[in-house]
């Protein structure tokens, strides 16, 4: 490669599971270190820029005015985005109480009712990138899956489109013939799931708590009505429906609901 | 008044910076500002059921989501009357020494050694260090390898649930990881030494006051009911509010705390001064050979104090996974409870976790979690203006900025878990 593309990996409001994921990609990062220059990556490198991007990888969801300025800028700056991750994807668990009301009186309760903090660190409820930007590619996950990572970066690249992963859990679940925990009346999300996590949960008789947010072709109908012919009530079913779905479950609840009147 | 501002700190997990202000080639102040953007975690957990808490609360922190979830179950486990088989409890303490590996082992070599060194990142190391990060990169492979094997991905398992494992580890993995275990044995002496030859550009007099949880069983383990601290004083897990006294600064975003009125230190180094008499095999000799006075002062030694927690930890997994393997798997136990309160603590790497819930009729009604870090930041500050003050007669403000970073890397803060759990105690409640 002539020209190596210029790649910064960016943080916002999370764990830093995204990061830590990359730095444990082992000789596939030392061979990234290679093909291309690292220009921005706060958590494993001193020196770190947002100019004259390629690529940007964004972590993490936007809950401060600051951020939501940085994201702007990255945008600005970078040919390419990729949001890291369920909280950059879909705005992670700190978005399950979203359109509930009340973000300042909860944002209170945890920080203090002193002003002071709030107008210094203009805070907002939690959202996903693509609520202010447009984002290029999304790699979800609760952390995202080294493979997929590795995958779609290395296509990004070489400028050829990565293949991204449309089926839910439960079609990998299937694929390891695992005994199906909705039919032992576990509340298990697999139907609803973005794949990717290799069925994991399920795979150690744990229902899927959805962590990797929301996949786009279901049929949540059908699962929520299962789920209340198994004795879940509405509050519980929706409240795990929540738990990881961030804004896209926001809307397809909605919708749901419609149809169901 | 000149303000120099170090805007990011950089190789830590989070965000956040140091302000210097500086008057007359004096140091006036020296402030951690943490600006994590805020996610409200002890807020989300409100109404929702165990289960819940348990997919929830391990995403405060990558890093150490398996302490995270430990010191969850300890305290709904409590809470609802549910007692585990001494397996269960042994293969959790067997994750935990996993992901105190994995943690040391990324703050060792990926954020703190390039400071030794003098390179930017450790990626650069690989020119002239090929063999160190061959090393790191295996042995935290190998660290993330436990924490899958045990709690069944490499960070966020589930795996772990109320009352046992969804799926108990499996008896070949276990082997699989003894086995590997013996041979990073050998390999990580030469890492002790190496930090051992390092020298510390800060010298420190003064005692600082250490704390963590007192394993009952008289080993060097991450587990107690009790907290021992370096003056002596020890006191149990449930009555940590009167103890570690927490209260928020207007400058920064995250939670401090205080005992008895004055700042304190915990994780590696704390253990290691209050509990390394304890020590045994290589990781007790290394112990005996290096430690010394200086020890209970410079917060730098936390590294070394980390690279002899590294070595002990490979040397328990070929122990633990003896005596898990003689016992018979076991079940996961039903809660008989639906409402209970408690507190769960564990050694995180970083130091004692403190997480504690009231739950009512199989909800949660309150919750609080306190971290490491939160518990550091005084100390922190407190040891960056000894550091300021020594280094402000140097020409050079880069030096000085450096050093300042240097220090607080070797408290390897988790700023993102120490800010996003914040609480502040109104004082006028009245009004």
């Amino acid at each position: 490669m002539l020209n190596k593309k210029r790649i910064g990996i960016y943080s916002f409001t999370g764990c830093s599971g995204e990061q830590l994921v990359i730095l444990e990609c082992g000789k596939y990062l030392l061979k990234l270190y290679e093909v291309v220059d690292i220009v921005g990556f706060p958590m494993a490198q001193s020196k770190n820029t947002i100019m004259d991007l390629d690529i940007a990888l964004l972590e993490g969801s936007i809950t401060t005015e600051s951020q939501l300025a940085e994201l702007k800028e990255i945008r600005d700056s970078a040919k390419t985005l990729v949001a890291l991750g369920t909280c950059a994807c879909y705005g992670g668990i700190q978005s399950m109480k979203l359109g509930e009301g009340d973000w300042k009186k909860r944002f209170q309760e945890v920080y203090g009712a002193d002003d002071k903090l709030y107008n210094k660190m203009k805070p907002m409820e939690s959202k996903p990138c693509n609520e202010f930007v447009t984002i290029d590619y999304y790699i979800p996950g609760c952390p995202m899956d080294k493979g997929q990572f590795l995958h779609t970066i290395s296509h990004i690249i070489n400028d050829t489109p990565p293949h991204l992963y449309p089926f839910p859990v439960c079609t990998e679940c299937k694929w390891k013939e695992n005994d199906c925990l909705l039919n032992r009346g576990e509340l298990c999300l697999g139907p609803l799931t973005r794949g990717g996590c290799g069925a994991v949960c399920p795979s150690h008789n744990i229902p899927c708590v959805g962590c990797w947010g929301p996949a786009e072709v279901t049929n949540m109908p059908s699962e929520y009505k299962l789920l209340l012919e198994k004795g879940y009530s509405q509050i519980e079913i929706f409240r795990n429906f929540r738990k990881f779905g961030g804004t896209p479950m926001v809307e397809k609840l909605k919708n749901m609901m419609e149809k169901l009147r | 008044m000149k303000r120099r501002t170090i805007t990011d700190i950089t190789r830590v997990e989070g965000h956040g910076g140091i302000s210097v202000d500086i008057k007359d080639g004096k140091i006036l102040d020296i402030k951690v500002n943490v600006y994590e953007g805020p996610r409200l975690v002890e807020q989300l957990v409100v109404g929702k059921s165990p289960r819940d808490v348990l997919n929830i609360v391990p995403r405060i922190c990558g890093i150490c989501s398996l302490s995270h979830r430990y010191a969850a179950l300890l305290a709904l486990e409590k809470a609802l009357g549910v007692k585990v088989p001494k397996a269960t409890e042994m293969a959790r303490n067997l994750m935990l020494i996993g992901e105190i590996l994995q943690s040391h082992v990324l703050h060792l070599y990926f954020l703190a050694l390039p400071d030794f060194l003098g390179y930017g990142s450790s990626i650069d190391l690989i020119d002239n260090h090929e063999d160190l990060i061959m090393l790191s990169l295996g042995l935290k492979s190998f660290g993330y390898r436990m924490n899958q094997v045990l709690s069944g991905r490499m960070v966020h398992g589930e795996n772990p649930v109320l009352g046992g494992f969804g799926l108990f580890p499996e008896r070949s993995a276990l082997l699989e990881l003894k086995e590997k275990s013996q041979e990073f044995i050998a390999m990580v002496q030469s890492t002790i030494e190496l930090f051992a030859s390092f020298e510390f550009p800060v010298t420190y007099d003064k005692e600082i006051t250490f704390m963590c949880l007192n394993p009952t069983d008289g080993e060097y383990a991450y587990l107690g009911d009790s907290v021992v601290v370096s003056d002596g004083t020890e006191w149990g897990i449930d009555d940590y509010k009167e103890y570690v006294k927490e209260y928020v600064v207007p400058y920064s975003s995250a939670k401090r705390a205080k005992y008895k009125g004055k700042p304190f230190t915990v994780g590696a180094l704390a253990r290691i001064n209050l509990l390394g008499e304890r020590l045994t095999g290589e990781a007790g000799r290394y112990y005996k050979s290096l430690y010394s006075n200086n020890w209970k002062a410079n917060p730098l030694f936390t590294n070394l104090a980390q690279a002899i927690e590294v070595l002990h930890c490979l040397e328990s997994v070929p122990k633990l996974v003896d005596r898990i393997i003689k016992l018979k798997e076991p079940g996961i136990v039903e809660a008989e409870l639906d409402s209970g309160a408690s507190v769960g603590a564990v050694e995180a790497p970083r130091g004692t976790l403190y997480h504690y819930y009231e739950i009512e009729n199989g909800l949660v009604r309150s919750c609080d979690v306190v971290t490491p870090t939160a518990q550091n930041l005084d100390d922190i500050e407190k040891s960056l203006k000894i550091a300021g003050e020594q280094l402000i007669s140097l020409d050079s403000m880069d030096k000085l900025e450096s050093t300042l970073e240097m220090i607080t890397r070797a408290y390897d803060p988790c700023i993102s878990c120490s800010a996003h759990l914040i609480r502040i105690n109104y004082t006028d409640k009245d009004s």
